[in-house]
């Protein structure tokens, strides 16, 4: 733990940072918030409802706030231990430093120690602006050489040149939006002679969110501060850019500094987005895909752009495994490929969706970084625009530009799988984060129960379970997904989610086969080796029930629930005994065999769960049963489960 | 609802997959090796790549495309570089053969190779480059998660095993079967570096690009930092040649035998290298090389380029050479934090010269008029050229003056060395003081000739000059104080000094005094300047007091005919000189003079005045010290109606205090009436040394002849008679006899020997007490230990004689302070 600050030390801290506050000088961090989204984000924290907070943070609450009751999400996730939003929320930017009121607060409120490492790992050092990265790639943008992204070079009268970028210029400036999208063909701008370099380059720093300097004049300057100022004061007027001044202003108070810098990036990403919609997406355009070929684009053009993605339309039709390998045989297939439900009635023309983009933004990713930097034919300059084919529906497509230029992700879980596969070939580490925690609200939510869902009939769909009513995407794909590309993440998320729901899937023959890949994917495997998604899947079985046990006394209950079962099976059974156990384990095993047995059956002739009587105070258990409560019932549910894992091990002839 | 039945991805489907990809990269790693790729597409290629790996083909594809570049290397790449490797590059390179062929022919055919080194060498990484970049996704998974080295890395490093690491194969039979295509590059980049070092111009850019290729490949495709083959093979040759080379350079240099040269050529060698690596190979490499260059140029011969008659340091420091010294210190700071040898020499040199000094002070001869006349000199205002005796005295001054000039010239010299040459250099500096601080203490008389050097100054030297001038004046005489160590000695002469410019007001200025002696508190401490404040103290006490006593006499109205005005000095014993104080002590007090009833009577009236305010003091009478002024009127000479004779003249006369007495006996004489030596020292009873003094003052030098002697002759001799001079005349109205006294400016041989056996004396009880001090502490201290402390304690004040701390001891043990411990090694404190 790193060294805790004594409490007259924060209280005064508190008192220094509540005055600040007080007369204006600072914004709070942490404001009051009692609108109903915010209580309902709130309140979803409270329940460790991920998908929904998923929603409610990319719909723009402030993660930050607090209610009434100076409550934030994250005192309140790490407060209900929901370990998983905990993280989220740090990811998506919650604020918890060591040294500060809420912070303080929120370490001390953890449920758990895990938690509390948690949060403390995520201290102000590793906690940054969830924008800094994307504003610093602004930034670098202006002395950036290879690969070229420039299309507008800026002429001083001292012979000095600027190379910058059109669009970022048109979004962050209302007078260069207004001047290029008349006039594409633009690609010099002269600097007035009258305003200094000096003067300039400081509007530059500010346009593309670099640091501003506290001196404004050079060192080699040949300009007094007054004239620079000057300078600076005219170009704010003629790009109408007032904010500018504020920045100028506050450049000697580090925190107010601070402040400042966030606004503006947060304006900035606003006006990015706003001109990305404005071009990208308006100008996007949906062709046939054989007359892609003859789409001429010129450089100069309203939109900026240096670059045509293309992303074919997903087509509900037909047998994806022709649809998809058509153009050139090596696409990757993200397309539908199993089985579609409903034969297509005809085939219709294929068409692809066109969006300008911009290779400032592009690169970004390294696949584009280097495509661009390569000698390759995208690199290559041409009378027109490149159209560059990605390997993703347009939605998806659009997502992922969404993210490149705004660093925003709004992914529906519908897409999110297949963003996976996207980002993961563009080698986005973050939006592939992204994507997983999207996919990891899988089954959270307004869905959480286990068993009541049992109940509902899965019918003809061989692999699919309940969830195929009521979740898009099918937890195998999942899983598959985190074995190929490597998603730690969602392998936990996985096996924590079949855990959930064992009974559900335990007999399926989809599932026996996924414990085989499982074992397969260690090479040269030895018997005595683990299954590491059986692993998985048993240590989240043992959190499920183990709380429960733990009060209960569990060796007592089983002991009275089973040992007249066990006695009457065992006559039933005899050849199932195994020597040496105890009795309990002893009467365990032959109460599994007793639970396969029907549960084989039921699945022929129905579910298990169909068996909805309900004595008075008596719940059903597993196999069956009766048990006299809850605790009792979830006791036998817990070793049912685990035998019938045995029993599947058995069947598979693996060891482990 | 997008729920029915999306499978986003098919993560097991076809095998056949992989074949139509790799074909398509395959094709594609073709057109990369023949330069086609522009028409190629990243976006398909890489897709391809990504499929395969993503279907779990990596480990296929990876081994595909490194068996794909092996087979290209062999076919296309290594054929042009063996068709380089000719039986004549090898053997100019590899077996050398001196004189075979022309440098310009070597030089031909060396670059020839790394030309197709270099070519090779570039295709090869733009390709691997190229390559690297389709196949990211495979490195940045699959590579990574098997731990393979990344197939960038694999590919690159066939470059090293196919080329540079490939066999001569008998080429050439002299050569051992080890050697390998690498060896020949070595060879023929130190071949050219070694010809550029000779003058030669060689392309440049090409080893750098030579260069940049070892540094971009690795021993083993692990790519360990520290293992680029620039680093384990070529860096390490690269040294060992260049240290090859400027050991013969170094001994080229040393039969040349010129320092200089030595010095401007190492300088421009250092800078050539750190060039070379700044251009030609790889600046990692700077301080390495700059290391044997300084080992082999500098370090090695340094003792010897040192010594170099003519031109070594020797020569360096007698003639000033500035700029040689500077470099000289650089290079030596390069290879010698301590700086050793040239402290050494320095040190050396800096102590002959102060010998010298010495030495030339010995011959010099004084006496010679001139050259005391040379040194400008007055010193001793009785004019040196005609009283023998006297001359000795000025003779010291002006030796006493030279030898400090010379000695603080040298310190000049060596100061200017200091700040020009050296850099301020802290080592240096505290060597040269040592040095300093050895000779001018091994020069036994250096105490007195510093304390005499500024009396000169206090005296005469800043007369006329600007308070900053003064103030070097005195840092130049506190440089000297502080190399002192016998600081007893000098405090001895300065106090003997300060009190005769003070009683007998010589002192130019009070000022620059009291700033000496500040000067000196701070330099030495307080306990050093006590007595010398204690006698300025004095002074102002009694000028107070002689004011006291003014007002005191006008006051009682007894205005006298003969009014004495009378200025005293009280000095307090312990702070003035015992030569003041004692002679008087020993040789007679005022009761032993008689003094002339006025001056009787006011001295009776001064000291009744004294003892009003002061009872039970006890005044005794310094006569020696103390001056008279008479003011006497020279009745005109009748017979003479012109000349300055013919009128009455008034004189005002500073005699001493004896002359005055002397005088005034001649008050009541007649023109031609003659006392004789006896009579007078009947009369005054003043000792008949100090007798003959006073008379030949007033009765020898022609400015001051108020008495007539006969005989004249220029000794004061019992039985010569005087008379008053009635036709004394002089342009002054002031006039200063010559006071001849005891207490003379520079001592004689015996006279020193005197104040050595003095000084030792006051010693003897500064070491027994300090012994007591240590002991009345420690309570038990062997001997060593005593001895050494003793010596710490004391080092301020001089040092010691061990000698003479071990008679303290034994002295002390006899006095029974101190016994000796039952092991006879240590000794005890007896309270």
């Amino acid at each position: 733990m790193t060294a805790t600050i004594r409490k007259d030390e924060l209280e005064a801290k508190i008192k220094e940072e509540k005055e600040l506050i007080r007369s204006g000088e600072l914004r709070e961090e942490n404001p009051l918030d009692t609108s109903p989204e915010f209580q309902e984000f709130l309140e979803a924290c409270r329940r460790g409802d991920l998908r929904r907070c998923q929603e409610l943070i990319s719909s723009g609450v402030n993660i930050n706030s607090k209610d009434q009751f100076d409550y934030t999400p994250l005192i309140i996730a790490s407060l209900c231990g929901h370990y998983e939003l905990v993280q989220l929320l740090l990811e998506s930017g919650a604020l918890a430093d060591r040294g500060t009121w809420v912070g303080e607060r929120t370490v001390y409120n953890a449920l758990n120690d895990r938690i509390r490492n948690l949060l403390v790992s995520y201290d102000f050092s590793k906690s940054t602006d969830p924008l800094q990265e994307w504003a610093s790639h602004l930034t670098a943008l202006l002395g950036r050489k290879t690969p070229k992204t420039a299309d507008l070079t800026v002429i001083t009268s001292s012979g000095v040149t600027f190379d910058l970028h059109r669009f970022i210029l048109s979004a962050r400036s209302p007078y260069f939006y207004k001047k290029l999208v008349d006039a594409p063909e633009t690609t010099t701008w002269r600097l007035p002679a009258t305003i200094p370099v000096d003067s300039f380059t400081f509007v530059l720093r500010y346009l593309y969110l670099g640091d501003l300097p506290r001196d404004v004049v050079g060192p080699d300057s040949t300009s007094t501060e007054e004239e620079v100022f000057k300078g600076i004061d005219k170009l704010c007027k003629q790009l109408e850019i007032e904010k500018l001044w504020e920045a100028v202003l506050s450049a000697n108070d580090r925190r107010l500094a601070r402040q400042r810098y966030q606004d503006e990036v947060a304006r900035a990403q606003r006006q990015v987005e706003e001109t990305f919609r404005g071009t990208v997406l308006k100008h996007k355009m949906v062709v046939d895909t054989d007359k892609v070929d003859k789409i001429k684009w010129p450089h100069h053009n309203a939109m900026f752009a240096d670059c045509i993605l293309r992303a074919d339309v997903e087509e509900d039709v037909e047998d994806g495994a022709v649809t998809t390998e058509s153009t050139n045989g090596i696409g990757i297939p993200v397309g539908p490929h199993a089985v579609a439900s409903d034969p297509a009635p005809a085939k219709k023309r294929k068409r692809s969706a066109l969006y300008p983009v911009h290779k400032a933004f592009l690169i970004r990713s390294p696949y584009f970084e280097t495509m661009f930097s390569s000698q390759f034919l995208e690199a290559q300059e041409t009378e027109h625009l490149h159209i560059i084919k990605m390997d993703c529906v347009p939605e998806v497509l659009e997502m992922v530009l969404n993210f490149l230029y705004t660093e925003k992700a709004d992914i529906s879980l519908e897409l999110a799988l297949d963003l996976l596969y996207t980002s993961d070939m563009l080698l986005l580490d973050k939006l592939k984060t992204k994507a997983a925690q999207a996919i990891s609200t899988l089954g959270s939510g307004s869905n959480v129960t286990v068993t009541v869902d049992k109940s509902k009939a899965k019918k003809e769909n061989g692999n699919g379970k309940e969830e195929v009513e009521v979740e898009p995407i099918n937890v195998y794909d999942v899983i598959r997904a985190a074995w190929d590309l490597n998603v730690q993440r969602l392998e936990d998320f996985v096996a924590r989610y079949l855990a959930d729901r064992l009974e559900d899937y335990i007999d399926e023959a989809d599932f026996s086969e996924l414990i085989q890949e499982s074992a397969l994917r260690l090479k040269a495997r030895q018997e005595t080796d683990t299954i590491e998604l059986l692993d998985d899947i048993r240590y989240y079985l043992n959190e499920r029930f183990r709380l429960r046990f733990e009060d209960a006394g569990v060796d007592d209950m089983l002991e009275q629930n089973d040992t007249e079962l066990a006695q009457q099976y065992q006559r039933e059974v005899p050849q199932d005994s195994k020597d040496g156990e105890t009795d309990v384990a002893y009467a365990m095993g032959v109460a599994i065999d007793a639970a396969v047995k029907p549960k084989v059956g039921a699945n022929s002739a129905g579910d298990v769960g169909q068996l909805t009587g309900e004595e008075e105070g008596a719940v059903q258990t597993l196999d069956g049963r009766w048990a006299e409560d809850e605790l009792a019932a979830d006791a036998i549910n817990y070793q049912v489960l685990l035998d019938r894992i045995d029993a599947m091990l058995e069947k598979l002839k693996l060891d482990a | 609802m997008l729920t029915t039945t999306k499978q986003p991805i098919v993560g097991r489907a076809g095998e056949d997959d992989f074949d139509p990809c790799w074909d398509l990269l395959r094709q594609a790693l073709i057109d990369v090796h023949e330069k086609n790729a522009g028409k190629l597409s990243f976006e398909q290629l890489y897709r391809a790549s990504y499929k395969i790996v993503l279907r779990k083909k990596g480990e296929l594809l990876y081994d595909r495309v490194k068996e794909f570049e092996e087979k290209w290397f062999r076919d296309h790449v290594m054929p042009p570089i063996e068709a380089l490797l000719t039986k004549s590059l090898i053997n100019i390179t590899l077996v050398s053969m001196p004189n075979s062929t022309s440098t310009n022919e070597r030089r031909q055919l060396g670059e020839k190779f790394l030309v197709g080194i270099r070519d090779s060498w570039v295709d090869h990484n733009t390709s691997m480059n190229m390559i690297a970049d389709i196949l990211m996704y495979l490195d940045r998974t699959y590579s990574t998660d098997n731990g393979r080295p990344s197939l960038w890395a694999t590919t690159i490093g066939l470059f090293r095993d196919n080329i540079l690491r490939a066999g001569l194969g008998g080429l050439v039979d002299e050569l051992d079967q080890a050697s390998v295509i690498f060896d020949v590059v070595n060879a023929v980049v130190m071949d050219l570096i070694n010809l550029e070092r000779d003058g030669d111009v060689i392309d440049r850019s090409l080893i750098r690009k030579i260069v940049n290729m070892l540094e971009m490949l690795y021993e083993t495709n692990e790519e360990v930092q520290d293992e680029r083959l620039y680093l384990t093979v070529f860096e390490p040759a690269y040294l060992a040649n260049s240290r090859r080379y400027y050991q013969s350079e170094c001994e080229k240099l040393l039969r040349n035998g010129d320092a200089a040269e030595w010095l401007r050529h190492t300088q421009r060698r250092l800078a050539e290298e750190q060039t070379r690596c700044e251009t030609t190979i790889s600046i990692s490499t700077a301080d390495k090389i700059a290391e044997v260059v300084q080992q082999e140029l500098i370090s090695a011969h340094l003792d010897e380029f040192l010594a170099m008659e003519g031109s070594g340091l020797r020569s360096m420091i007698d003639n000033d050479r500035l700029e040689d010294l500077a470099i000289l210190y650089q290079l030596i700071s390069r290879v010698d934090p301590k700086k050793e040898a040239l402290k050494r020499t320095i040190q050396s040199r800096v102590r002959d010269l102060g010998l010298e000094i010495e030495q030339e002070l010995k011959k010099t001869d004084f006496s010679v008029p001139q050259t005391a006349a040379a040194e400008g000199d007055e010193a001793a205002p009785d004019a040196p050229a005609k009283a023998q005796p006297l001359n000795q005295a000025a003779q010291q001054t002006a030796a006493a003056i030279k030898w400090v000039d010379d000695v603080l010239s040298l310190k000049d010299k060596f100061d200017n060395f200091h700040v020009n040459c050296f850099d301020e250099d802290i080592i240096i500096q505290s060597a040269v003081t040592r040095s300093f601080s050895e000779f001018i203490n091994q020069f036994n008389r250096s105490s007195e000739y510093v304390s005499l050097f500024i009396d000169d100054n206090l005296k005469r030297g800043i007369r006329g000059k600007t308070e900053a001038e003064v103030d070097t004046v005195l840092d130049k005489a506190i440089v000297l104080v502080r190399y002192l160590t016998d600081r007893d000695m000098f405090e001895r002469y300065y106090q003997k000094h300060l009190a005769r410019r003070l009683l007998q007001g010589k002192s130019e200025s009070h000022a620059a005094e009291k700033e000496m002696i500040s000067r000196m508190k701070q330099e030495m401490g307080s306990h050093f300047t006590s007595k010398f404040e204690g006698m300025f103290k004095d002074m102002d006490l009694s000028r107070d007091l002689t004011n006291g006593y003014r007002e005191h006499i006008r006051g009682l109205g007894q205005v006298e005919q003969h009014r004495v005005d009378l200025n005293i000095s009280v000095l307090t014993t312990n702070s003035w000189p015992p030569e003041v104080m004692g002679r008087s002590a020993q040789e007679g007090t005022l009761g032993d003079c008689t003094m002339p009833p006025e001056i009787a009577r006011l001295r009776e009236s001064f000291y009744k005045y004294y003892l009003k305010d002061r009872s039970g003091r006890i005044l005794t009478w310094v006569v020696t010290a103390g001056t008279a002024e008479l003011k006497c009127m020279f009745p005109k000479v009748s017979g003479k109606e012109t000349g300055p004779l013919s009128k009455d003249r008034r004189y005002e006369l500073t005699v001493s205090t004896y002359g005055m007495i002397v005088l005034l006996l001649f008050n009541d004489l007649g023109p031609d009436e003659w006392l004789s030596f006896e009579e007078i020292q009947e009369k005054t009873n003043i000792p008949p040394q100090e007798l003959s003094r006073t008379l030949a003052s007033v009765s020898l030098a022609a400015k001051a002849r108020v008495l007539l002697k006969n005989p004249m002759s220029k000794q004061v001799r019992p039985g010569d008679k005087f008379s008053y001079n009635a036709s004394f005349v002089s342009k002054a109205i002031k006039i200063k006899a010559p006071i001849i006294n005891t207490t003379s400016k520079v001592e004689g041989d015996e006279e020193r020997k005197e104040t050595e056996k003095k000084n030792d004396d006051t010693r003897k009880h500064i070491i027994d007490a300090a012994i007591v001090r240590i002991m009345k502490q420690r309570k038990t201290l062997s001997h060593a230990n005593l001895v050494s402390e003793v010596i710490t304690q004391l080092a301020n004040r001089f040092k010691p004689d061990v000698s003479m701390v071990k008679v303290r001891i034994e002295d002390l043990l006899y006095r029974e302070y101190l016994e000796r411990d039952e092991d006879g090694t240590s000794y005890r404190y007896l309270a």
